[in-house]
């Protein structure tokens, strides 16, 4: 996580908020819209309380952060980079292409999704995906024992030379031609570095704060780059941080759908990726999750988690309505599907231990045509208010 | 573990089992590592000597230590100011590197296999149920799209469904079909209606029996041969890494899969404006070393999508 960035004491008691904040979801909606207003009272103030410092309150400082990034690059003509052996249009094309196919090689439902935009826009989502693979497969692949944290830094170092315009192969390239063409900050890359990091390291989070931070690092982080990609749309009201925060809120729901869906297949590689008091609060156990029973506790339980992640997903909607026109319906296409999963979780009666949950091919296309029926709602001042507040 | 140090000193290419084959003319060049073996094989002073040409290596690359990834130099990650490509050393000193490496690895390879037999033995004795199956011949998929996969049991199983199909085809096609006078053309027409209504050329119906089975069967073993190698290439191609597409390698960004950098110099329009200008310079492009191509960090050169120690690292020049 960036030293870089300028704590910001604000005691309001979040830490106790941030405890509870999944029994009362209007508690944390709450918390959430007052923070602007805290961020900008107490800005200067000299840090009040370093440990009540929460992840949400450190993840929403990049917000502003890359906020402020794009405002900045608005006024100022980005400065074009220059990129040796880049005029090679062949080379940057095929790149381009293999990005594609790697895509749809890994993850079709998803490349299925990106042709639904702009062409332009698909490649650039492509090379950010398969920068993200391609870091993420250094630690889970089927080479990752090889890997030591030095690669690691070896690898952070590769991604700031390319962002400098000095990419170090093919793929490398793509993404350096995508971050020159649309205003990519370095930092949610970096922060997903940092998620391998962890999940070096980690595979138990004990509160919901910590299980937070990590949805961040390696799901809120694509919410941030892609944002630049899809674009806001001209006429929106809404500030450049709300539709970031919806942003990262529809990659936190991401992840924690992916969690809640995969609790099983987690367990047999001995991780757990639930928050360790929320389990010992509904009188679980890590081993109540090695058993792989699904008993009444476990339901309850699943039932408040996927109350939370539904939440997440309402605050991520309402960002969706403020991007470029033609993002929209992709974007919806990809919520409305992820959104699914939760549904059948539930309907597998909250067995994700030896059921995978996944939604049918009849239910996908039916949700492309509702996907593009909320794609047309276009941004509305009302909206913006709504969020602002 | 007997490695011939006093014989290697009549360099004799000896490729026994555990042995070095070693050509140099240099004895006991190996660097063996040191708590194994007796005085005599200890790594040879004489290579020591020359080993500072080699500490030029980012002083890292010490071959004694067990955990070559482990030490502070090599990282399996490369940058384009670190690559440590071991462009100082000679090339006498080079083949003896690859050399020792290569020992080494046949040597750690032993070593697994015999950890490997301890790790059988003490589970075994622990009560630990091995997961793998390691007795007869594994599972393997059939090359034959949508047919299970096969294993022993299941060969006899396809032996005997083989060999009932050919029989029943013989026996059909032998006695059954003449004794009912089948006539399967369309509407049990016999072969010479089924000819005339279809509108082909009457000659197709004097084809010569033996010419029409042998020409029917060989079109079905070659179409079945056919799927077969196109079902291979499938099963290959999911097997190799995405990413390079089998090759090891993605093309550098440097130098855009040239291999060489134009070094660009501002020529001055000043003085002396009816001189040609000179063709660029071009320097070899330090990413890549020159080859145009960069490792792939996926499948580590093996272009394998799970690249293991036994599969071979792909040369760039290839």
């Amino acid at each position: 996580m960036p030293g870089a960035l300028l704590y910001v004491g604000c005691p309001k008691g979040n830490v106790a908020a941030s405890v509870f904040g999944f029994e009362d979801g209007k508690l944390r909606k709450r918390r959430r819209g007052r923070l602007p207003a805290c961020r900008i009272s107490v800005v200067s103030s000299a840090v009040a309380n370093p440990a009540a410092r929460t992840s949400e309150e450190r993840v929403y400082e990049v917000v502003l952060k890359q906020a402020a990034l794009v405002r900045e690059q608005k006024k100022t003509k980005k400065k074009t980079v220059d990129m040796e052996g880049m005029s090679n249009w062949d080379l940057l094309n095929e790149a381009y292409g293999r990005c594609g196919d790697v895509c749809a090689e890994y993850a079709k439902t998803f490349y299925l999704g990106t042709l639904l935009m702009t062409p332009e826009r698909r490649r650039a989502v492509w090379a950010i995906y398969v920068w993200c693979r391609r870091t993420d497969e250094l630690v889970d692949g089927p080479n990752a024992s090889h890997i030591t944290p030095k690669a690691l830094d070896r690898w952070e170092q590769r991604l700031s030379d390319l962002f400098e315009g000095s990419p170090y192969d093919m793929y490398d390239a793509a993404l350096a031609h995508t971050v020159s063409k649309y205003p990519v900050d370095i930092q949610p890359f970096k922060d997903m570095i940092e998620g391998m990091r962890l999940d070096l390291r980690k595979s138990r989070y004990q509160n919901f704060d910590e299980l937070y931070l990590y949805c961040y690092y390696v799901a809120g982080t694509v919410g941030l780059m892609s944002v630049p990609v899809m674009g806001i749309a001209p006429e929106s009201k809404a500030t450049t941080e709300t539709v970031y925060n919806a942003a990262l809120a529809l990659g936190i729901a991401n992840q924690l759908t992916n969690i809640l869906r995969d609790v099983g297949e987690d367990a047999r590689r001995g991780r757990v990726y639930l928050p360790q008091d929320e389990l010992a609060l509904a009188g679980l156990s890590d081993e109540d999750i090695f058993r792989g029973q699904v008993t009444d506790k476990w339901r309850s339980f699943m039932k408040e988690q996927i109350k939370r992640a539904r939440m997440f997903f309402d605050e991520a909607e309402k960002g969706v309505a403020e991007l470029n026109a033609a993002s929209r319906w992709p974007v919806w296409a990809s919520l409305l599907l992820y959104k699914q999963i939760l549904d059948s979780i539930e309907a597998n009666d909250y067995n994700n231990f030896t059921k995978r949950a996944y939604v049918g091919k009849a239910k996908k296309l039916l949700t492309l045509p509702i996907a593009y029926g909320r794609a047309l709602m276009v941004p509305t001042s009302k909206a913006a208010d709504q969020m602002r507040s | 573990m007997i490695c011939l140090g006093r014989t290697l000193a009549v360099s004799f290419p000896s490729t026994s089992l555990l042995c070095c084959p070693c050509k140099s003319p240099y004895s006991g060049t190996e660097k063996f590592r040191y708590g194994k073996f007796p005085p005599f094989l200890r790594p040879n002073w004489r290579l020591m000597a020359s080993e500072p040409g080699s500490s030029s290596l980012a002083g890292s690359v010490d071959s004694d230590s067990p955990d070559i990834n482990a030490s502070a130099g090599f990282c399996i990650i490369e940058g384009p100011e670190t690559v440590q490509d071991f462009a100082k050393m000679e090339l006498q000193e080079i083949q003896d590197n690859i050399r020792s490496r290569r020992n080494k690895i046949f040597l750690h390879m032993e070593e697994v296999r015999r950890l490997r037999i301890q790790q059988r033995i003490k589970s075994a004795e622990m009560g630990i149920l091995n997961e793998q199956q390691e007795n007869e011949l594994p599972n393997f998929p059939s090359f034959i799209p949508f047919l299970p996969p096969l294993s022993s049991e299941n060969l006899r199983v396809y032996y005997a469904t083989c060999f009932s199909l050919i029989a029943g085809i013989i026996i059909f096609g032998g006695l059954l079909a003449p004794t009912l006078e089948l006539k399967l053309g369309l509407g049990g027409t016999s072969y010479v209606d089924f000819i005339q209504t279809m509108h082909l050329p009457m000659q197709l119906s004097q084809v010569d029996p033996i010419v029409a089975s042998f020409s029917g069967g060989a079109v079905g073993v070659i179409s079945a041969l056919m799927v077969v190698e196109i079902n291979n290439v499938k099963q290959q191609e999911h097997k190799r890494c995405k990413y390079c597409l089998g090759t090891g390698y993605l093309a550098c960004a440097r130098c855009a899969n040239t291999g060489a950098l134009v070094l660009i110099e501002p020529v001055s329009t000043m003085n002396g404006g009816d001189k040609p200008l000179s063709t660029p310079k071009t320097v070899r492009c330090s990413n890549c070393s020159g080859s145009g191509k960069v490792m792939c960090p996926t499948c580590l050169c093996t272009g394998m999508a799970m690249a293991s120690e036994h599969d071979p690292r792909i040369d760039p020049f290839d």
